[in-house]
């Protein structure tokens, strides 16, 4: 990973920022964590995806030490740090609700960590300015967090944290109270600081774009559990279950439950439209009910019917800028995403054709879980 | 109200809908006339008693009998006063109370917001508990707690003392509510924050919380001083020397020792109503509106 | 216990380094850590809490079983007080003074806060002239309200009597026999109207705006507004009023000290008042004084628990 002149260097020696082993965490009857395990390597930027309430922002409070884990542990730069408190774990966060406190100035605030760390007046004043103007807040210094807007706001934030040089980033959700056009904004400068500065970020969100756009790799939870680490290109081509495939992807994938049967010696997935599924004679799996999924992108139109193609029934055109997004009703009541062209020339009730990509399919067992085609890519 | 709107078009329609307006306009002035009219009668009921004793207190008492009253007292007497600052212990009976007062309400004002803080914030085996006995035990008041309290502070050796006076009154747990309510208000990502930025538990209470709570710590503070101020039956019982008594049972004295000085007592009456009505005029607008605000949120 | 768990993608499954007995010590050094430091926070406050709140009615009940003088010494003798009670006059007259007072005082003060409240909320100018001169009797101690209230009820120079004087009425012993009780209450609603009133205030200006432009729109008159609608959403407020105003006017004293120091008679001799003087003014009635202030503190206990009951299980609107 390439730094532009960093504010520090990362302290760590060890082979991983942080590791998660096997940690759980649980209030009364509730499994909010229900064994987790995941090493975060040095400058990586790591997304913790999922719905409310999977368990993310509690695993991220869990790292930072303002939540006690249940069972497991959690090594921060190679140190045990399931029992340190948080401001010893060399971790900084960024909050949802920014946190500022709201009696002292933006300058009071960016150097209070560094004032309760005992530093010298002339360091916490200096990297408070290297702060504030890789932030672009300098102006703002003297002022209070009321008299700031929303996004001033969440620099501030970002700049507290910042100025700690710590071994690695905790942000939960710090964008989702930002208007549409900021988040954007700010997304694009939140890569260009990490780019910059180079640090360990663990990032949480449930906004999916989010997540593809910043990661370098992205971790799937729900329901407390780690459904799928990897980068964000492979979550969203080869999702490990039904859930990270309709989740991962806007709008979501085409997911249509049906059968595997062998019929005249051959097998084959019937459902509500013909699929061939790549590989599915050497898949280990047994005959029984199964579901397939395919990306509104891996549908296309075609003119005219061809053997692999099927027949549907345009019910919703939804122009997005530069793409349509059909809903097609196929024979059998299904009901399929099909994105097109801006261009293209459709209606609603058009019957149309439609074909897969080829090798687009994906098939998953009754249990939800993807299997994987052979030795295929 | 039933209201007769005469069909549109009618001969002088537009004429009689002018008149109805003017009417219930009209009907609408005299309703508020009426409600200040009633306020103004029954703030007049509530403040006459304080004229006629400042009245009485610039009189002296051939004057004070004779009827019918003289509504303006030209000349003034001040003999009522000079025997009041001079020759009782009034000054000494004001500085015990604002003494006790104060000293209770600085105090109180830490113990309290601190027995807050964990109680809202911190983990605590038994914190339900606690809290419950602490609701129960609430309402009762130090006056139904004489025999026992009496026999208490003796055994402590503390009759006759300041502390007797201080301490008991620390024991309501009003202000411990009040405290946790307005802290449980502020975001929890915050003393988060302080906590990651290497602020011990003392330091998020210091940094943190206090200057945020501070016109709670005010509603507090005002409610302790008027509360001590106005308390009697315990300073009554547990200080018997002349020079620790408190106004409220001093200017109680004046009444049941000596003859019917009724100059001497509109005095007293009126020196005593001094500092609370400064007081209180200084600070009526916050804390009408804060205290019934944080009050009410319960 | 979980030991990791295989996940798709890129977990391993692997084992915790530290062995659960270590991880349980360190646990719990570390929550006995927290548990003390929440202790120095709330300690203070718990100790004065216990040491002259909960010992003393503790106390008291022991106190309750003794006979004797504080002075004196004592002994105990079980429940005896408690069975004598009823026989002793100077008690039971305290109680049913205190009783009559409350019934006598309470109402009027609610019901003219109410009054207050309901014409204090809709005005517009001077509300805050209003609100500091109504809540101004409250700040008032009992004693001074009590020497205030004898120049008002002063049978030669009264106010009052001046009043029926100029009426061409005839005088009136205000703090005779039959009515010096009600005299008292009278006091205590003067004294404490305005606070109820500026409460009720608040609520009713926190009362949503809406339901009363529907019951505009739905034609309702003034008085039906305030009884169908303002009343039963109030309803709670007023409950809680009427028990914390109960629990005020059980321990009436220091009035009664002053404006007729618990006469003529034994008319206005209320419960603390009595207390008081078997504590303070015989040798050998400390068991009985522990004995009524039991009743007293009972009474108020039994009162806040009511309260929280009702107001646990009407939770949510009307």
């Amino acid at each position: 990973m390439t730094t532009v002149p960093s504010i520090g260097e990362s302290t760590s020696g060890a082979r991983y920022a942080i590791e998660i082993l096997g940690v759980t965490k649980q209030y009364g009857k509730v499994t909010a964590l229900g064994g987790v395990d995941l090493d975060i390597e040095p400058g990586e930027f790591v997304v913790l995806l999922g719905p409310s309430g999977c368990g993310k922002s509690t695993l991220l409070k869990i790292i930072a030490g303002l939540e006690e884990l249940t069972e497991g542990e959690v090594y921060i730069g190679g140190r045990l740090a399931n029992y340190l408190k948080p401001s010893a774990r060399d971790v900084a966060m960024v909050f949802q609700n920014y946190a500022l406190y709201p009696h002292m100035t933006v300058r009071s605030n960016l150097g209070f960590p560094l004032k309760m760390a005992g530093r010298p007046r002339d360091e916490v004043n200096q990297k408070v300015e290297v702060a504030a103007n890789l932030l672009q807040i300098a102006s703002e210094l003297d002022k209070y967090p009321d008299e700031l807007s929303g996004g001033q706001r969440q620099r501030v934030a970002l700049g507290r944290a910042i100025v700690r040089e710590p071994l690695a980033f905790l942000m939960d959700e710090p964008l989702s109270n930002l208007d549409a056009l900021l988040r954007v904004q700010m997304r694009s400068e939140l890569l260009r600081l990490h780019k910059r500065v180079g640090r360990t970020t663990v990032y949480v969100t449930h906004d999916q774009v989010e997540a593809m756009t910043m990661a370098d790799r992205v971790v799937v939870m729900r329901g407390g559990l780690i459904q799928q680490i990897g980068p964000p290109d492979e979550v969203y081509r080869r999702p490990a279950n039904r859930f990270v495939a309709s989740f991962v992807g806007s709008p979501p994938m085409n997911i249509l439950d049906g059968r595997i049967e062998t019929a005249d010696g051959s097998r084959r997935f019937s459902g509500p439209i013909p699929v061939d599924v790549p590989g599915l004679a050497g898949m280990a799996l047994d005959n029984g009910p199964a579901a397939i999924g395919i990306r509104p992108e891996e549908l296309l139109l075609v003119s005219a019917g061809t053997d692999d193609s099927f027949p549907a029934v345009i019910e919703l055109v939804e122009p997005v800028g530069a793409d349509i997004f059909l809903s097609a009703a196929v024979p059998g009541g299904a009901v399929l995403t099909i994105r097109v062209d801006a261009e293209t020339r459709v209606a609603e009730g058009q019957s149309v054709h439609v074909r897969i990509a080829p090798g687009a399919t994906r098939l998953f067992d009754a249990g939800g879980d993807r299997i994987p085609a052979g030795e295929r890519a | 109200m039933s209201v007769v709107v005469p069909r549109r078009g009618a001969p002088g329609a537009a004429g009689a809908i002018a008149a109805e307006h003017a009417r219930s306009r009209r009907r609408r002035r005299l309703r508020g006339l009426g409600k200040h009219a009633f306020l103004i009668v029954v703030t007049f009921l509530l403040v006459a008693p304080f004229y006629y004793v400042i009245l009485a207190s610039f009189k002296n008492s051939t004057e004070i009998f004779t009827y019918p009253p003289k509504l303006l007292p030209i000349p003034p007497f001040v003999g009522n006063y000079q025997k009041l600052l001079g020759d009782t212990g009034f000054l000494r009976w004001m500085f015990n109370t604002l003494f006790v007062a104060g000293t209770v309400t600085l105090i109180k004002v830490f113990v309290d917001s601190m027995a807050g803080y964990a109680l809202a914030k911190l983990d605590l085996t038994g914190k339900r508990l606690i809290f419950v006995l602490m609701l129960i035990l609430l309402m009762v008041p130090l006056g139904a707690l004489i025999v026992p309290l009496w026999a208490l502070v003796s055994a402590m050796g503390l009759t006759n003392t300041y502390l007797a006076l201080i301490l008991p009154p620390l024991a309501n747990p009003l202000g411990v509510f009040l405290m946790r309510q307005f802290i449980l208000g502020l975001p929890r990502d915050l003393e988060n924050a302080g906590r990651l930025d290497g602020l011990t538990e003392f330091g998020i209470y210091r940094r943190i919380v206090l200057p945020l709570i501070k016109p709670g710590l005010v509603v507090l503070a005002v409610i302790i001083f008027t509360d001590q101020f106005m308390s009697f039956v315990w300073p009554l019982i547990a200080t018997s020397s002349d020079n620790l008594q408190v106004l409220t049972v001093g200017v109680a004295a004046l009444r049941s020792h000596g003859g019917a000085d009724y100059g001497l007592w509109s005095a007293a009456a009126v020196m005593s109503l001094v500092p609370i009505a400064v007081f209180f005029f200084v600070l009526q607008r916050q804390f009408l509106a804060r205290s019934l605000a944080g009050a009410l949120k319960q | 216990m979980a030991l990791g768990t295989e996940i798709a993608g890129g977990g391993r499954t692997r084992s915790m380094r530290l062995s659960p007995d270590q991880h349980r010590r360190l646990r719990r050094q570390a929550r006995i850590r927290r548990e003390l430091t929440a202790w120095m926070f709330l300690g203070p406050m718990f100790l004065f809490f216990v040491v002259f709140l909960v010992v003393p009615v503790v106390g008291t009940v022991w106190w309750s079983t003794q006979s004797g003088g504080i002075v004196s010494g004592t002994k105990s003798v079980g429940l005896q007080n408690f069975q004598r009670l009823p026989e002793l006059v100077g008690a039971t007259n305290a109680i049913q003074n205190t009783l009559t007072f409350a019934l006598l005082s309470i109402p009027p003060i609610l019901i003219g806060a109410l009054a207050i409240a309901l014409v204090l909320a809709r005005i517009g100018r001077g509300a805050a002239v209003y609100r500091f001169f109504v809540y101004f009797p409250v700040l008032v101690p009992g004693v001074v309200a009590g020497l205030i209230w004898l120049f008002l009820t002063n049978v030669d120079f009264g106010l009052f009597n001046e009043v029926l004087r100029f009426l061409g009425l005839q005088p009136v012993t205000w703090l005779g026999g039959g009515s010096a009780l009600g005299v008292l209450a009278a006091l205590d609603v003067w004294r404490n109207v305005g606070y109820w009133a500026i409460f009720f205030v608040a609520a009713i200006i926190g009362l949503p705006e809406e339901l009363y432009q529907a019951a505009d729109l739905d034609g309702a008159p003034p008085v039906k507004r305030f009884w169908y609608l303002t009343l039963p959403l109030l309803r709670r407020i007023l409950f809680f009023a009427i028990v914390v105003s109960t629990i005020w006017g059980l321990q009436v004293f220091d009035t009664a000290l002053v404006l007729t120091n618990g006469g003529p008679g034994t008319s206005t001799t209320t419960i603390i008042f009595r207390v008081w003087q078997y504590v303070f003014g015989s040798n050998d009635k400390v068991g009985f004084a522990a004995a009524i202030s039991l009743v007293l503190i009972v009474a108020i206990l039994t009162l806040t628990l009511t309260q929280m009951r009702l107001l646990r299980s009407r939770r949510g609107g009307d």
